[in-house]
This record gives structure tokens, C-alpha cells and sequence, in this order.
């Protein structure tokens, strides 16, 4: 992602903004409601209430570090697909070593955090390991561990991870003690939305202000250039990629710690692509991607609350984010021809 | 023993459409990640025809032709319109599951009950003409780009588009040809199985089949005739799993579900190169 | 060429045909009327047989061909042009390259064309691959075909051809027969019209003192030991061994084609190689490692430097910050602005401001621009690579003074250069490449129109 001019930028975000309002009129017209009730009922089910506004931020929690995770490995390069995968691996990292650690609930959930954090990095390896020694597109192999990731996790859940107290598929439960207490009375958000969006600022501090940062964004911009003026080319996208893993990794461990205190099947609901969508929209910027995770989350908040007032289908959370990136993708596409 | 063999080939046949489009999209040099969007826009749109009174091939048709016009969106917006196609292919996923479901949910109202719909009358060995011509699609693809000039030219436009420029040919053209086939199979596949092995709707009634199929492309290292044996291992598993299961056994599902993506890493790993991509691949047009 | 093979619109004049005027719109309605097109580059599906690339390029070529019929393809192009081929079933990325060039010629022969252009045809071609195509390319003019031939190589105009036309600058400079001309005449135009009068001549004041005998440095800056780029798809250059002493200046002079950018870029890790180079007496691994070359104090200008010398949606700033940014955690923008601005003073460098784009400047700013972050560290040695490539005079001087500079302070520096006379400018022995071969070493004074000659593949 280049740096665009300001002109440029504004009138992709406003092809954007006018897609995602004509689909959100269009859709809430094809439900037989008028779209000021729709929208309204979307805005009071995201942030009309402190219940409203919890759920929210409890659905961005993860949201926001997977589409952080995503920013850095496009702005150096990387086409890491793998988010879903990246994000299973924490999340049965979490699951797996919470229930056993001992000791303070603070030491207990770092090490919960560091467990999911580095099992996200290490999902990353078979496709990192390809891609430097055979030239395979990463884009396949990440793939194909996401759909290795979902299996696991349907096994484990009712296998090794099972919840001996009952015969469902899920995993045992995190102790109270170690789970995160919620901010708000009646809902689920957690300081660990703090933490996410910590992170977004440290992932930017470090893109923008770090030497690490500068060769990163270096080797993303222009790869044949990085190599030729002396840039460790492979090991910055080897790191970028395995960064990217180790916050997808994370907002698993989190959504397992933060929010449903353990493991079930199916269990990302598309955690890891949602993240990608919103760094698109942010231009892959961690903070711009944050905030694009956070208007994402808010939708699916919004949606169900619109579903039950109005009858919209909440599906609708679901189908704003893609068009906002097609919007997106095609104005920015436009523009580079127009240009060209 | 002929109950497994249909339910196996029941199975494989939704798959093997959906693999042979998107392997001719990808030999063209373009990439559909949103496989799966696409073929949920099939299985819907043959439930929707199939609930307002159509036959079942009927609503195979309309499947198809939605899969078309489907193929020709994803076209306009990576092919022609040249932005990144597995950026277009992650939003097509959203736009997709979250259209069908939208639509389910209007077609079928607030009720919770299942709506069935007629499904294809059985041909042979237990299976739908359809799913029969399923196996015999990776054959037409085969010697479509092996024995013909057009399929000359679509291999050129995955592996030098240069080339096929230099002879006059449009790289755009050929892939967005490409993107419609795939988009009319890969719909076909998902009208398959609403129309076969669940006689019904669901929100995400595909699970996760189109990621799937584009494992079985990389398993099958684009070269068509490697999908049949592809989707019949991955079919045959799921099948023998029911079996296992119904008789008590304690593997666990998730082994036969990890088998294909395992077996599409093995053989990226274990080939030569790049396992086999087209060198253009997901490069855009020149 | 391009434009009447229907690749590129002319802006201006016509192209007449059997004395009638023809406009082809594109590639295929050029093939239609008998007219093709053989470029430079490699345009063959490597992946495929070369049954299948003959029946791609084939434009009779059925809609349904069954394997049989497009083995036989090969047999009889191989044979009804006299030339070699590989098996038919072959993949064509596993063949050298001379096979591939001929598979690319017999595809354009295959349509029977009336015109046949070929473009640089032999730049990767052996003489006895050469000698074999030029066989063919008779035989196919004295049935009547017309050929024409866009080289460099006077020897193969003076072997094979009928006439020549003389481009230079998109100019035609001479059109006669070649029976009425001399290579040496040819040569001569070739070399005094490629800058014409407007440049000066080698002065004193740019030939630099002889190199100072640096004795804390008994090795070579720069020693190559049967050193041969390992590169599949360009010419193969033979074993070269030579040595550059603290401040020595070498200039390897070559059309493009010939080998030589890919000799500096092999020496500067970009490339793969066998035999051996050693950098300040480091050698450097054969897989080629461009880290491992600046480590040992190397460092390269490339040819493109838009793609590859800068990074252009990055800041003056930061360009001249790589590849090693100052600053322990946080990046110190501070010293960043001050060293930039330094560095762009220094070299005489006209910007706006160091946070402007480094896409932003001119050309010959840019040029600068990456000899400055270059130079920035004294290395041991510089790989240059037509570095005053498309600069207005006024900043080629500029930039080769300052590698001049560095060699006084004792750089040792090889350049790559097309231009004789920009060559000759150094003041500093040159070597001619051609295919792939080093000439001897040439003094500076060496007349314009021998390097001509010896570029062009005539011997001096």
C-alpha cells in the first residue's frame, strides 16, 4: 500500500462510503423496512446502550488484532491468508495450557497470552518455509492450514481438549480466577479490548518510528530495491509474517480468555478474513485497520438487535464489510488506470 | 457396499465441478478464493427456484446461470478491473455467505423449520445424471487444454502472458472466459448438494467445500485428471467415516476432515519447484 | 519494428507495403497479412512441449489438434528450415536457450510469412547457432521472403545481408547495400553519431591520478578467479579473471546483451555464479547474497534505478537511511534529516525538501541520489551500472566525478557502460565485452571508432 495523495484517498473513500449506503438502503428495502428504521435499530443495537456498546467492543477484540496482524504482513509484502489458522492456534493454545497453569491469575494469563501468541507464529512456518525455499505462493499454503487449523480444532474439542465434565464438543473451561472480569455489568467486553487496541498502536509505533519499522515498509513498497541496496529482504517478510501470525495467534488466546472462557466448534466465524477486510479498508495501517475492525464489529453487534426489531436479516453484518471492500478494491483499481 | 460407493461418488461429484472451474481459472492465471461464496450462491439460487415451483434441472439451470453472471462480476472486478483477486476473492466470501444468508432468511422467514426441496431423480448407480457428468467434466477439461487452441491459449495466459499477447491474443478475455466457466461450475457444485446430499438450505450448507476444492487444485498440482482421484480419497474419507461412526468407531472425524488439506501441503512440499502453479498466477494482466 | 508489426500506433508517417500503404492494428491482423514479429524476449510457454509452443505460435493451427499431428509440426519446420529444434515432447523451460530462440523463429516461420523481422536473434546464440540461422534466413529470402534483421553485430550484417539501414537516435543514418560500404565505415558512424559533437572530449582534469599504492591494504579491493555468472537466460560469458587494486578504476564497456551488467550484478550477490569472488579478500558465496557482498564493503548502483535503486513512495530521508536506519529503538528521523541533507548538499542534489518523495526528483537527481547513499560509508569497492544512463550532460558529469572521487579516496570501482564515449570520460582502462567475452584491457585514449568496432563484434 503506497502512500496516496489526499485527493486520491478521499475519493476512495467516498466511492466506498456511497457503496456501503446504497447496499445497507438497498438491503433494508429488499426486508420490506425502511432504511432510516434500519439503520437506526443498527446504530441503537451497536452503541445505544452500555450493553450495546460492550457487545461491541467484544466482538472487536479480536477483530482488532487480526486485521492489525493482516496490516503488517501486507505492508511488508506478505499475502498472509492464514489469519483464520493463525487464529485457531492460539486459540487451542489457549485452551490447552490455561486450564493447567498454576499461580497468580496474572501470571496465569500472560502465560496463556505467550502461549497463543507464539502457537499463531508457528502456524505460520510450513507457509513461510515454502515460500523462501520453493517460491510457493504463500497465498495456497495459508490456506491450506486454515483448513488443517478448523480440523484440529474439531478434534480436539472432542478429543484431547474435551471437557471431561460433559459429552459436548468443547473444551474445558477456563478458572474464574484467570478470566478476565467484564468492564461493563451484562455484557462481555473485557480490558482486553484495551489490550487489542494497544497493540494497534504499538503495531503503528512500530511501522512508522522503528529502524525495523522503515526496512519493513521498505521491503513491501518496493522488493526489488530492498534487495538491491541491502535489505535482509527474506528474513524482514519471515518476520512480518510470523508478527502477523503471532496477533492472529492472539486474538484467539484473547477471544478464549476475554470472552467464552473456552474452546468450541466451529469457532473463529471468520475472524481471520473480517480481519482482512478491515486492513483493506484501512489501507493497512494498524490504526486505520483497528478502527475499520471496530466499525466491522460494531455491524455485527448492530445486526442482531436490527434482526429482531425491524426483521432485517442480520446477515447483513456480513455482507456491508465485502462490499465496502469491493468498493474499495474497484475505486482504488480505477484510479491506477486512470493514472496509468 | 454399493450404498458407500454412491454416497462416496455423491460426495466427490459437487466437489469435482467446483475443483475443475476454479483449476481452469487458475491454469488462466487468475485466482478465486471465494470458491465458496460462489458455490453458496448456486446452492441458494437452486433452492430459491427449486422452492418457487421449478423442477430440479430446472434450478440446476438457474444455478448455472447464476453462477455466470457471478463468474463475470469476479471478472470485471480482478481481471479487468486488474485489483488484486484474492483481495476480491476474501470479499466475495463475505458478500456471498452474507447475501445467501440475508436471502435465506427473506425466502424462508422467521420460522426455524427446514424447507425441503425435490431433489434430482437417480440415473446410475444411485446418482443424478448431473452428478454422473460431474465425473466426466475433469475429462473435457483435460483435453480442452491439451488438444485445443483456445485451451492453448489459456495456458499461455497462466504461464506467460506475454506470450499470448505477443500473438495477439487478450489475456483479459481468455481469463475472464475462464472466470465464467468457473463461476457456472463452481455454482453448479453448490446446486449439487442442495439438490442431492442435503435437500435443503442452510446457512452454510457448502462447509467450507470450496476451500476444499481449491485444496484438491493444488493436490491434483492443476493438471485435471489428478481431481478424480483427489475428490474420491477426500469423499471416499467422509463417507467412511459415516460408516465408522454409525458402527461405533472412535477415529475422530477431524482426522478425515485435516486429509485434505494435509495431502494439498504434502504435495506442494514434496514437488518440484512450485509445486507445479502456473507461473502467472494471480499476477495481474499485462 | 514494433509499430509495423501492429504492436505499437504510429504517430506519424506510413508504412508502405508492395508500394501500398498498410496499417496493422494488432498483432494478429499483422500475422494474418503475412508480416511477423520475432522480439527480443522470450515469449514461449515454458511449462508446455515444444509440440505445443510450435502449435501455439501456429496461426493455421486447428481448433482441435491430436498429438500426433503436432509432433509432425516440429519434424517439418525443423526440417523445412534447417533448424535444430529438441524432441517434441520436450519441456521447454528445460532446454538451453540457443534450442529456444529457434523454436521462437521456427513459430514465426511457420505461418509462412512474406516478412520476417527478427530482433537481436543472435545475442544468445553460439557462432555455429548463428552460422545455422543465418543458413535458414538465406534460404528464406532467396524464396522470396524479405527478412530484416535488427542487430548490432556488424559481422553478421556483413556475412548474410543484402543491405543495411543505420539507426542511431531513431535516426536512419545510411541505407545502402552492404556490398557498397566497409564494416570500418560502419563502425566509424556507428560510435561518432551516438553523441555527436556536443561532447567534449577527455579532458586532464577527468583523468584521475594513477592510483596511489595504498600499502595498509595489501589485497585486492576486488578479485575475480575463473568467475563466470550462472545465469540460465542470458548469454554465457566465459571465465573471467582480473583484479582491482584500493582506488583502481575499470570500465567494462558493452551493448546491452552482451554479458556485461550481468557480470556486475553476479559480483554484486544478485545474481548466481561459479568460480570465485572475493571482496577486501572476503569471498563471497556462489548462490549469490547481496548482504554477504556489502558486508564485506561492496556496494552497487543498479541500471533501473527506479525499481531497484530507491525506493520511490519513500522519503528522501528515508532512502538515504537504508539500508541501515540510525537509532537504537525508536528511528532517529533527526539525525535521518541531517544526514540527508548532507548527503544531498554534498552531491549538489536539488530537492524540496528531505521529506519529499523520492519519486519526486528528477532523473539525474535520482541517479545522484543513489551514488550518495552509496558512497555514503567509503566502500571498498563499487559496482556501477550504467550509471549516467538517461542523464542530461550536465549531471553524468556530476555523477562521474563523484565516483572519480571515491576512487581517490580509495574505492576501487567497476563500471558498466553501453556508451564509448562516456567510457573514455573515466579516463581509466576499459575492457569490451562482447558476448560474453572480455577483450584486453584498452587505454582510455583508445580511438572512438576501434571501440565501435569492438563492440559491434568486429575485431579492432
Amino acid at each position: 500500500m503506497n502512500r496516496e495523495s489526499a485527493a486520491r484517498r478521499f475519493a476512495v473513500a467516498a466511492a466506498a462510503l456511497s457503496a456501503a449506503a446504497a447496499a445497507l438502503v438497498g438491503l433494508a428495502l429488499l426486508a420490506g423496512t425502511s432504511p432510516l428504521d434500519a439503520v437506526r435499530a443498527l446504530a441503537e443495537g451497536a452503541a445505544g446502550s452500555r450493553a450495546a456498546l460492550g457487545e461491541t467492543l467484544a466482538r472487536a477484540t479480536a477483530l482488532v488484532l487480526t486485521a492489525v496482524g493482516a496490516s503488517l504482513a501486507f505492508r511488508a509484502g506478505v499475502l498472509n491468508i492464514g489469519l483464520e489458522g493463525q487464529f485457531l492456534a492460539g486459540a487451542v493454545a489457549a485452551a490447552a495450557v490455561g486450564p493447567l497453569l498454576a499461580g497468580s491469575p496474572l501470571a496465569a494469563r500472560a502465560g496463556l497470552l505467550a502461549a497463543a501468541a507464539l502457537a499463531g507464529a508457528l502456524w505460520v512456518v510450513p507457509a513461510a518455509y515454502l515460500e523462501a525455499r520453493r517460491g510457493v505462493p504463500e497465498v495456497l499454503s495459508t490456506i491450506l492450514l486454515n483448513l488443517v487449523a478448523a480440523a484440529a480444532v474439531s478434534g480436539l474439542v472432542r478429543g484431547a481438549l474435551q471437557d471431561p465434565g460433559g459429552d459436548y464438543p468443547q473444551s474445558r473451561a477456563l478458572p474464574d480466577a484467570v478470566r478476565l472480569a467484564p468492564l461493563a455489568a451484562g455484557s462481555r467486553v473485557t480490558a482486553a479490548i484495551l489490550i487489542a487496541l494497544a497493540l494497534a498502536l504499538f503495531a503503528t509505533l512500530l511501522l512508522e518510528w522503528t529502524p525495523f519499522g522503515l526496512k519493513l515498509r521498505a521491503t513491501g513498497l518496493a522488493p526489488a530495491a530492498a534487495r538491491a541496496i541491502g535489505l535482509p529482504h527474506a528474513r524482514l517478510r519471515f518476520l512480518a509474517f510470523a508478527a502477523s501470525g503471532a496477533f492472529a495467534g492472539l486474538a484467539g488466546g484473547l477471544e478464549v480468555l476475554a470472552v467464552t472462557g473456552l474452546l468450541y466448534d466451529p469457532f473463529t466465524a471468520g475472524a481471520g478474513y473480517t480481519g482482512i477486510a478491515a486492513a483493506l479498508l484501512g489501507g493497512s495501517h494498524p490504526l486505520a485497520a483497528a478502527l475499520s475492525a471496530v466499525l466491522f464489529a460494531a455491524l455485527g453487534a448492530g445486526s442482531s438487535a436490527m434482526q429482531r426489531d425491524t426483521g432485517v436479516p442480520g446477515a447483513l453484518a456480513t455482507i456491508v464489510p465485502g462490499v465496502l471492500v469491493l468498493a474499495v478494491l474497484a475505486a482504488r483499481a480505477r484510479l491506477a488506470r486512470k493514472a496509468a | 457396499m454399493s450404498g458407500f460407493l454412491a454416497i462416496t461418488l455423491l460426495l466427490a461429484a459437487p466437489l469435482l465441478l467446483a475443483a475443475a472451474g476454479e483449476l481452469l481459472l487458475e491454469r488462466a492465471g487468475s485466482i478465486q478464493i471465494g470458491l465458496e461464496g460462489t458455490m453458496l450462491i448456486g446452492a441458494f439460487t437452486a433452492f430459491a427456484a427449486a422452492r418457487s415451483g421449478a423442477g430440479p434441472h430446472a434450478a440446476l439451470l438457474a444455478a448455472a446461470f447464476a453462477g455466470l453472471l457471478a463468474g463475470a462480476a469476479f471478472a470485471a472486478f480482478a481481471v479487468a478491473g486488474r485489483a488484486d483477486p484474492i483481495l476480491v476473492g476474501t470479499a466475495w466470501n463475505l458478500v456471498a455467505a452474507g447475501g445467501t444468508a440475508f436471502s435465506y432468511r427473506l425466502l424462508a422467514g422467521a420460522t426455524g423449520s427446514v424447507l425441503e426441496v425435490r431433489t434430482l431423480p437417480p440415473l446410475a448407480f444411485g446418482l443424478p445424471a448431473a452428478a454422473l457428468a460431474a465425473f466426466f467434466v475433469p475429462v473435457a477439461a483435460e483435453v480442452f487444454l491439451a488438444r485445443t487452441r483456445p485451451g492453448l491459449a489459456l495456458v499461455a495466459a497462466g504461464e506467460n502472458p506475454l506470450a499470448l499477447a505477443a500473438t495477439g491474443g487478450s489475456v483479459v478475455a481468455v481469463r475472464t472466459a475462464a472466470s465464467v466457466a468457473a463461476g457456472a461450475l463452481g455454482a453448479l457444485g453448490g446446486a449439487l448438494l442442495v439438490l442431492t446430499v442435503s435437500p435443503t438450505f442452510v446457512e452454510g450448507v457448502t462447509a467450507g467445500r470450496g476451500f476444499l476444492a481449491l485444496a484438491l487444485v493444488v493436490f491434483a498440482r492443476w493438471k485435471p485428471l489428478r481431481l478424480v482421484p483427489g475428490a474420491l480419497l477426500v469423499a471416499g474419507a467422509t463417507a467412511l467415516q459415516y460408516r465408522l461412526q454409525a458402527g461405533g468407531s472412535r477415529i475422530p472425524y477431524a482426522v478425515f476432515l485435516a486429509l485434505p488439506g494435509l495431502l494439498a501441503l504434502f504435495a506442494l512440499a514434496a514437488a518440484r519447484g512450485r509445486g507445479g502453479a502456473p507461473k502467472a498466477l494471480g499476477t495481474p494482466a499485462p | 519494428m514494433s509499430i509495423a508489426a501492429g504492436r505499437l500506433a504510429a504517430d506519424s508517417g506510413e508504412i508502405l507495403r508492395g508500394g501500398s500503404p498498410v496499417s496493422y492494428r494488432n498483432a494478429k491482423g499483422a500475422r494474418h497479412a503475412g508480416l511477423v514479429l520475432v522480439p527480443q524476449h522470450d515469449l514461449l510457454i515454458g511449462a508446455a512441449s515444444v509440440a505445443d509452443n510450435l502449435a501455439f505460435l501456429d496461426p493455421a493451427a486447428p481448433f482441435f489438434e491430436s498429438a500426433e499431428s503436432r509432433r509432425t509440426r516440429v519434424g517439418r519446420l525443423a526440417q523445412a528450415f534447417g533448424l535444430e529444434l529438441g524432441a517434441a515432447d520436450a519441456r521447454v523451460d528445460a532446454l538451453p536457450v540457443g534450442t529456444r530462440q529457434r523454436i521462437e523463429i521456427a513459430g514465426a516461420l511457420a505461418g509462412d510469412p512474406d516478412v520476417l523481422i527478427l530482433d537481436e536473434p543472435t545475442a544468445v546464440l553460439s557462432p555455429n547457432e548463428t552460422a545455422a540461422l543465418f543458413a535458414s534466413l538465406r534460404r528464406r529470402a532467396d524464396a522470396g521472403a524479405a527478412v530484416v534483421l535488427i542487430t548490432h553485430r556488424l559481422a553478421e550484417v556483413f556475412a548474410g545481408s543484402d543491405r543495411l539501414t543505420l539507426l542511431a537516435r531513431g535516426r536512419s543514418v545510411k541505407t545502402c547495400r552492404v556490398s557498397e560500404t566497409t564494416p570500418q565505415e560502419i563502425g566509424g558512424l556507428l560510435v561518432a553519431s551516438a553523441e555527436g559533437a556536443e561532447r567534449p572530449g577527455p579532458t586532464t582534469s577527468d583523468v584521475p591520478a594513477k592510483a596511489r599504492q595504498f600499502s595498509n591494504q595489501p589485497l585486492p579491493s576486488l578479485a575475480l578467479t575463473g568467475f563466470a555468472p550462472n545465469v540460465a537466460s542470458a548469454v554465457r560469458t566465459e571465465r573471467v579473471s582480473l583484479s582491482l587494486s584500493p582506488g583502481e578504476l575499470l570500465v567494462l564497456l558493452a551493448i546491452d546483451g552482451n554479458g556485461a551488467d550481468t557480470i556486475a550484478r553476479a559480483i554484486a550477490g544478485l545474481e548466481r555464479f561459479s568460480g570465485r569472488v572475493e571482496v577486501g579478500g572476503v569471498p563471497l558465496p556462489p548462490s549469490g547474497d547481496p548482504l554477504a557482498f556489502r558486508a564485506a564493503g561492496g556496494a552497487f548502483v543498479p541500471a533501473d534505478r527506479r525499481e531497484e535503486g530507491l525506493v520511490a513512495a519513500l522519503s528522501l530521508s528515508e532512502n538515504l537511511a537504508l539500508p541501515n536506519p540510525p537509532g537504537s529503538v525508536f528511528l532517529d528521523r533527526a539525525a535521518m534529516r541531517a544526514h540527508a541533507e548532507e548527503r544531498l548538499s554534498a552531491f549538489g542534489i536539488r530537492y524540496a525538501s528531505p521529506a519529499a518523495l523520492a519519486g519526486s526528483l528528477s532523473g539525474g537527481n535520482q541517479q545522484k541520489a543513489v551514488l550518495a547513499r552509496e558512497l555514503a560509508h567509503r566502500p571498498g569497492v563499487l559496482v556501477a551500472v550504467h550509471p549516467t544512463r538517461g542523464l542530461d550532460l550536465a549531471s553524468a558529469a556530476a555523477v562521474r566525478s563523484r565516483i572519480l572521487d571515491a576512487c581517490r579516496s580509495g574505492t576501487a570501482a567497476l563500471v558498466v557502460t553501453a556508451d564509448p564515449d562516456e567510457a573514455q570520460l573515466f579516463g581509466a582502462p576499459l575492457r569490451v565485452v562482447t558476448r560474453g567475452r572480455l577483450s584486453a584491457v584498452l587505454e582510455p585514449a583508445t580511438p572512438a571508432a576501434t571501440l565501435g568496432r569492438l563492440m559491434a563484434g568486429l575485431e579492432g
